[in-house]
């Protein structure tokens, strides 16, 4: 059994004392480890980010975060990430770690991700240098959450993708669709699809939905606080599948 | 003149992302007769009444209704079982 805790968008700011602390008292006894789909904070401040790693202190289980559009918001992201670390917090930018849970190995490979829209109704590289860039942003993201997907799959008995910004348009049901270039990409979709993963974890859509599906077929979940209205959401992955052995070298 | 209702509402969700008080983007502003509706959640009680009074300043002469929630962080949450 791997019990996996995911919340999103948890905001703290500094008048958020004990409000995250609170809802964390039994995590260490209910999963196996707690992942942060982004805008831990309020504005990106380091005081900020202080504060999520007090929040954070009674936690024994492994921590892994990504970080949000809020958290990048004062420009001080090298700061926050280091308060993190600092606090035992594993902030994953285009990276992966793995988490052992009794015989077994959870990859977890992580990304802010970024916007665009959704195929049908994606922005495209063309025209002004800003709407390039735009893109580009989105394009860097998923490429590097793909690459990461790959090189941690093959020491992972189950791989995890933790992001921000949303790669379905199912889990921002409820969400004005104006906004939904704004929510998510779905180039983030078909990264993951690419690569492969048994779960989707994001957040950043206050007012969107829990559940979605990749096109691929890989279960996405919304763990915005604002959505699952709780202090996290626990996704039981079951028994790990028995890895297979390494093909033995011959001659 | 006054200000039409819908450059209100651009006004007021700018200042609810740039403003000090409130950084808060996921505010839904609504303009409604005399009335600034505001809905969605907010992090805590303070936010909360930050974010009316960001709303109060720019709303000159319309009644600002709070129907904000402060997000909820009780710890029973149904185990969801992905098999």
């Amino acid at each position: 059994m791997t019990r996996v805790a995911a919340v999103a968008d948890i905001h703290v700011g500094v008048d958020s004392v004990g409000r995250v602390a609170a809802g964390l008292r039994h995590v260490n006894e209910r999963a196996d480890m707690l992942l942060l789909g982004g805008d831990l904070t309020r504005c990106g401040e380091p005081v900020e980010a202080q504060m999520v790693a007090n929040e954070l202190a009674g936690v024994e289980i492994p921590i892994v975060a990504v970080l949000g559009n809020h958290d990048h918001h004062a420009a001080q992201t090298a700061e926050v990430v280091e308060v993190l670390e600092d606090a035992g917090v594993t902030v994953l930018d285009g990276t992966a770690t793995t988490v052992g849970v009794d015989d077994a190995t959870v990859g977890i490979a992580g990304g802010k991700g970024f916007g665009g829209g959704f195929a049908g109704a994606n922005a495209t590289a063309f025209g002004e240098p800003a709407m390039k860039a735009f893109v580009e942003e989105t394009k860097r993201e998923a490429a590097r959450l793909q690459d990461a997907l790959v090189e941690v799959r093959p020491r992972a008995d189950r791989v995890i993708a933790l992001l921000h910004y949303a790669p379905v348009p199912e889990t921002l049901r409820g969400e004005r669709l104006e906004i939904y270039p704004f929510l998510g990409s779905h180039l983030l979709a078909e990264a993951i699809d690419t690569a492969g993963a048994d779960l989707v974890i994001h957040g950043h859509a206050h007012n969107g939905s829990e559940r979605g599906v990749t096109p691929g077929g890989i279960r996405v979940r919304n763990v915005a606080q604002p959505v699952i209205q709780h202090a996290y959401r626990i996704y039981d992955l079951g028994e790990p599948a028995v890895r297979e052995a390494p093909v033995a070298a011959t001659g | 003149m006054a200000e039409p209702q819908e450059y209100l509402v651009h006004h007021i969700q700018d200042a609810l992302a740039t403003d000090a008080r409130a950084r808060e983007l996921g505010v839904d502003v609504q303009v409604a007769g005399d009335r600034v509706v505001l809905t969605g959640t907010a992090a805590t009680p303070a936010q909360r009444a930050a974010i009316a009074e960001v709303v109060g300043e720019l709303a000159d002469g319309y009644q600002v209704v709070n129907e904000m929630t402060v997000l909820s962080a009780d710890e029973d949450g149904a185990v969801e079982e992905l098999k």
